[in-house]
């Protein structure tokens, strides 16, 4: 038996030195997937061809930096509508190729519709070090509680720690199986929990006066995922629930990134990606510890690569080694490009007005929309979710919302209430679209 | 190879799925052994549907239901076809709709009523969806088999029964995989006995399927 004491899952990878994690990295990226990407994915060919660059023209990270043209979800969006591909000319390989693939997922289309992506998985996905780190370990339970639509990959990958997966749907109708199988098999680990399933569990309690700290006392890690979590939530999910929250999320669409125990950035592998974050409105580095935009370069998928895929996502990043050891970067997201809104000079983002928002009891479960008609805007608009009207009806909750947003971000907003069900029916089951254009 | 396979025992049980017997849920696990054998045996079933080499079959399903729709997916690669996924939920009924759009598949599994439901808020006609893959729908739920019948699209019944799956082979006919199983009818209802392997096993399971057995391999809905 291996030691389920050890700490790291892939000791030897995760501590690597930085030295040889970056001279790898760019080993791996100029001699391997730059020169399969640009030979078989049209997407890329028709996008450095427009450039006027070749590969030969890319031989060091110097010539990365400064020649390869950026993609985004629209570039791959116009390639697919223009030559009605699907797959936007990712492709570099034939999707029928069933000795290769086995499905056909999708993305979860928050923000238009879902993009196709074959996959060739077989066995466990990188989240084998992120599920380790929650503390399962072999033998034990660990819920997966999720969609269908991203395929198996979760399953092996729980598998791949030697847990053993308990399947849920990723639904607040699953509430009270989720309780009662917490309780039955008492599992050490789950994936994942989002806003609207802590709505439903604080729902829960209300009707049924159930315990949920002694329910959930197994857990020994909770991913949380699909949007950021509020201070309210999260003070009831960890200080009333007792669970440990481990934040994850996104790396520009190549992979994910999530919290290890110190709770201090979200890791990112840079054995499976390369990670730049540059101005929002440029090519220049942003600098370590300042807020940039994410643009993401896989190393390792070699179906449909992305290459310096700007992903909208602000963060802010730091290659300094984390305190629990790892020397992989880590990132803090901040929260999306296309999601900011200037008004009077002053920029905005939703996690800027969420903790106002949760802090109106009749709003608590922070459910809100930033009406964004333009990036600079006259007014900052918000529609916010309510549970019940309060006890001097809509006109003054309206006030108390508005004033709880001025303070916070300095700008008076123009509130439209609407009940919480109608945001939560724009889902996807675990987040709502943060921005709405009306 | 996985770090089960490498450092540990693999875990005995593949995943935990559930069934839902006498209206309560029952946590239901299954092996990896399951799986593959529950694949081998619904994989000509699939292919009844119309599943071949090269093609391409949507699963609507929902995770909790991963002990019948995994072998399903992986019957989908035993015929040399590919699969893909959605939630049998109306806030995934527009995945249903873009992906037979976009993938053309030679089949679609597992359409319920929500999904049909889903379908009409979308402003969507379920007819018009599905027409391209009429005749080669497998429905969850009366609700969507009544509904898509009434449409025109002619199509079968896809049942959970207990662990297993049975499917429609002609109207109110269901047929059942009678070299893994043993199923007879009790006041109405079928029970079912594995004789097959299987991790948890079945002894008379009261399935809370309503029909009789006239002979082995097939049930008489009703």
């Amino acid at each position: 038996m291996g030691d389920p004491k050890r700490r790291y899952f892939s000791p030897e990878i995760e501590t690597k030195p930085r030295e040889r994690i970056e001279r790898e990295r760019d080993e791996k990226l100029l001699g391997d997937l730059l020169p399969w990407a640009y030979e078989r994915s049209a997407l890329i060919q028709e996008v450095w061809s427009e450039a006027g660059v070749t590969i030969d023209d890319v031989t060091t990270m110097d010539d990365f930096h400064q020649k390869v043209p950026f993609i985004s979800k629209d570039t791959v969006r116009s390639f697919r509508d223009r030559h009605h591909d699907p797959y936007g000319g990712l492709l570099c390989l034939d999707p029928e190729m069933t000795e290769v693939f086995s499905a056909i997922f999708s993305t979860s289309g928050t923000t238009g519709d879902p993009t196709p992506a074959p996959y060739a998985g077989r066995g466990p996905s990188m989240l084998v070090r992120e599920f380790w780190e929650t503390g399962c370990r072999p033998g034990d339970h660990f819920v997966e509680m999720l969609f269908t639509f991203r395929g198996p990959g979760i399953h092996d990958t729980i598998r791949g720690i030697g847990a053993t997966p308990v399947f849920l749907d990723h639904s607040p109708a699953e509430v009270p199986q989720l309780v009662r199988f917490s309780r039955e098999l008492r599992p050490t680990a789950w994936y994942n929990l989002s806003g609207p399933l802590v709505l439903a569990l604080e729902q829960h309690v209300a009707d049924t006066g159930d315990n949920l700290a002694e329910a959930f006392a197994s857990y020994r890690g909770v991913i949380f995922a699909g949007e950021p979590i509020g201070p309210r939530a999260r003070h009831i999910v960890e200080d009333e629930w007792g669970l440990e929250l481990f934040v994850q999320t996104g790396v520009g669409d190549v992979g994910a990134a999530t919290e290890c125990r110190e709770h201090d950035g979200c890791h990112f592998w840079e054995d499976t990606c390369y990670v730049e974050h540059l101005d929002p409105d440029g090519a220049e580095p942003a600098g370590d510890g300042k807020r940039g935009e994410l643009v993401a370069t896989t190393l390792i998928d070699k179906i449909a690569p992305l290459v310096r895929y700007r992903s909208d996502d602000l963060v802010r990043v730091t290659r300094e080694q984390c305190a629990c050891g790892r020397t992989h970067g880590r990132l803090w997201p901040l929260g999306r490009k296309g999601d900011e809104v200037v008004v009077g000079g002053r920029s905005v983002l939703p996690g800027d007005v969420w903790a106002a928002v949760e802090s109106v009891p009749e709003t608590s479960a922070g459910l809100f929309q930033v009406i964004r008609t333009a990036r600079e805007v006259d007014r900052l608009r918000l529609r916010v979710g309510y549970s019940a009207e309060g006890p001097k009806g809509l006109g003054d909750l309206r006030a108390r919302v508005t004033d709880a947003v001025q303070a916070a971000v300095g700008v008076q907003p123009e509130v439209e209430l609407v009940e919480n069900e109608v945001l939560l029916r724009q889902g996807p089951p675990h987040k709502i679209p943060r921005v709405a254009k009306a | 190879m996985t770090f089960a396979a490498a450092y540990e025992d693999a875990p005995r049980a593949w995943g935990v799925g559930r069934l839902l017997l006498d209206g309560e849920v029952k946590p239901w696990p299954v092996s990896q052994h399951d799986i593959d054998d529950e694949a081998e045996s619904q994989a000509p079933r699939l292919a009844s549907l119309g599943v071949g080499p090269g093609d391409l079959v949507l699963i609507v399903a929902m995770l909790s239901e991963a002990i019948h729709a995994v072998p399903l997916e992986k019957a989908a690669g035993k015929l040399g076809a590919l699969y893909s996924s959605a939630d049998a939920t109306p806030s995934d009924a527009f995945r249903v709709a873009y992906l037979i759009r976009q993938l053309e598949p030679a089949a679609v599994v597992g359409v319920n009523g929500a999904v049909v439901e889903g379908l009409r808020d979308l402003g969507r006609d379920p007819a018009e969806i599905l027409a391209a893959v009429a005749g080669h729908v497998a429905t969850a739920d009366d609700v969507a088999c009544d509904e898509l019948t009434r449409l025109g699209l002619a199509p079968r019944r896809w049942v959970k029964l207990g662990p297993t799956s049975a499917w429609e082979e002609e109207p109110g006919t269901l047929g059942y995989d009678q070299t893994r199983w043993d199923a007879s009818d009790v006041d109405g209802e079928i029970v079912l006995t594995n004789t097959a392997d299987r991790l948890t096993p079945c002894d008379r399971l009261a399935t809370g399927v309503r029909g009789q057995v006239p002979r082995p391999g097939r049930i008489a809905l009703g």
